[in-house]
């Protein structure tokens, strides 16, 4: 019996010496954080070659940077906006993320515009010289709005003269795909990838637990729920994210409708889209908000590739029916009203 | 002779039991401390990747810390255990509106001068933020 209670007691001891450290924490561990594409990327790598994996991602974000930023007059997309009508010769890489963004709007009928550049510079959205400009300013710009514009044949792209482009809506999206193929052939597979609040992982966590991600709350600095995830992107969108007040109190965000030129009014306070690509989610994040609750659940519903968390002003939470079962409200809002939105129509509230 | 070699046996059995149970309690409190003291009341205040600052908000006094970047100034502020970004001279001020440092998931950022005030380490229910 003695001998009994001493080996239990002897396993009990050696199982504590070693209960700080798990095998899935005793893997590499690796992570950067720095700041590109107007935003702070963390980047944590897990495993075999995680060192190298995020070191060599930072390296290629800083060099899609040098392609896309829209204020760089060294990018492509620099050159693109200052071309006055004439063709650019661009890289693989922007001639995929034009493409892929000139998609996106066909498929979204224009509720995202790459071309909607001008109208948010006019709104100083892009300098922070922040203004309200005025429905005459706003209509001259909106001329030169309008996808359809944008020429595309292989590398080789061309903008009429006063049309200006800004890929900021699937860029980092877009960037976070190129990261994450990138770190799977090296090897890599487990890793979070956080492109200024934009969410990628790879795999499942290190444990084989899923990723925990929060929402943020768009009324507080809280988060509202929780989405447990693997291998998929998360992307947010919503006005709280850059805005300014005028003189009177109204308070402007940056989601510019394209139909009108004002920050888009159709009753969404936030947006996230989750799916395997992150160009997706941020394309469709932008897009959905514009588009607003009941526009945004008809095109998951005829779409079907994606899943999304809706947040409206009034703090309705509307989750739909693909990712309910990995969606939680955190314990600040657990008494708040999530409705599912089904395939079928057939609503029901939690 | 038996009876003493048993005696003697039972008597090592049980200083052994003590031993490892007192090993054990060690051991237990140890690493409860050791968990609860992981960074979790420890900041980082870093720019561009540097660590500037490392403060444990335990013990830190009220202060207020001004960082420059490009000529322009940020100041955090300490006060009662918490951490907050006080003012900031860039165009958007999320920073400031940010409030005090609450999760270890969502750092305070200062985009324009680069500047972030975070958790070293905290144990959280969340592994990050989309925001």
């Amino acid at each position: 019996m003695r001998k009994g209670v001493l080996c239990i007691l002897l396993l009990f001891l050696l199982t504590a010496c070693d209960s700080t450290k798990t095998p899935a924490e005793t893997q590499q561990e690796a992570e950067t954080q720095f700041f590109a594409m107007n935003t702070r990327l963390s980047f944590t790598a897990y495993g075999e070659g995680a060192e190298t994996a995020v070191s060599d991602a930072e390296e290629h974000i800083i060099h899609l940077e040098t392609l896309w930023s829209v204020t760089d007059e060294e990018s492509e997309i620099y050159a693109l906006n200052h071309s006055h009508g004439e063709p650019v010769t661009v890289s693989p890489e922007t001639a995929e993320l034009i493409s892929y963004a000139v998609k996106m709007a066909e498929q979204t009928n224009g509720a995202l515009d790459p071309t909607i550049y001008p109208v948010l510079y006019e709104w100083g959205f892009t300098t922070g010289a922040h203004r309200v400009p005025s429905d005459e300013e706003l209509s001259d710009k909106l001329a030169c709005v309008g996808y359809g514009q944008i020429e595309l044949n292989e590398r080789t792209a061309r903008l009429p003269e006063g049309v200006q482009i800004d890929l900021g809506a699937v860029a980092k999206g877009y960037a976070g795909d190129l990261i994450t193929a990138q770190m799977k052939e090296q090897g890599i597979r487990s890793a979070l990838l956080n492109l200024g609040g934009n969410i990628q992982v790879i795999g499942a966590k290190p444990d084989g637990s899923l990723w925990r991600v929060g929402l943020r709350d768009p009324f507080t600095q809280g988060s509202f729920g929780v989405l447990e995830v693997s291998d998929c992107a998360v992307v947010t969108s919503g006005g709280y994210q850059k805005n300014f007040t005028d003189e009177a109190g109204i308070i402007y965000h940056h989601i510019l409708d394209p139909a009108t030129g004002k920050p888009a009014n159709n009753g969404l306070a936030s947006v996230t889209v989750i799916s395997n690509e992150g160009r997706m989610c941020d394309a469709l994040s932008t897009a959905l908000f514009v588009m607003g609750t009941d526009r945004a659940s008809s095109y998951w519903r005829e779409s079907g590739s994606f899943e999304m968390v809706l947040v409206d002003e009034n703090g309705l939470i509307y989750v739909t029916e693909g990712i309910e079962h990995h969606f939680s409200l955190t314990t600040e809002y657990a008494s708040a009203e999530v409705t599912i939105i089904r395939k079928q129509q057939s609503e029901r509230t939690q | 002779m038996n009876r003493r070699k048993a005696n003697d046996s039972h008597s090592w059995s049980k200083t052994l039991i003590g031993l490892c149970s007192i090993l054990l309690l060690c051991g237990i409190v140890g690493v409860c401390l050791g968990l609860r003291q992981a960074g979790q009341t420890t900041v980082q205040i870093c720019q561009d990747g540097s660590v500037l600052y490392s403060i444990d908000l335990a013990s830190a006094e009220d202060q207020q810390i001004e960082i420059c970047y490009e000529n322009r100034t940020n100041v955090v502020e300490i006060a009662n255990g918490r951490i907050r970004m006080a003012a900031a001279e860039c165009p958007d001020q999320l920073c400031v509106q940010m409030g005090e440092l609450n999760h270890a998931a969502m750092p305070i950022v200062c985009l324009p001068n680069h500047l972030t005030i975070q958790f070293a380490e905290m144990e959280s229910d969340m592994d990050t933020v989309a925001r």
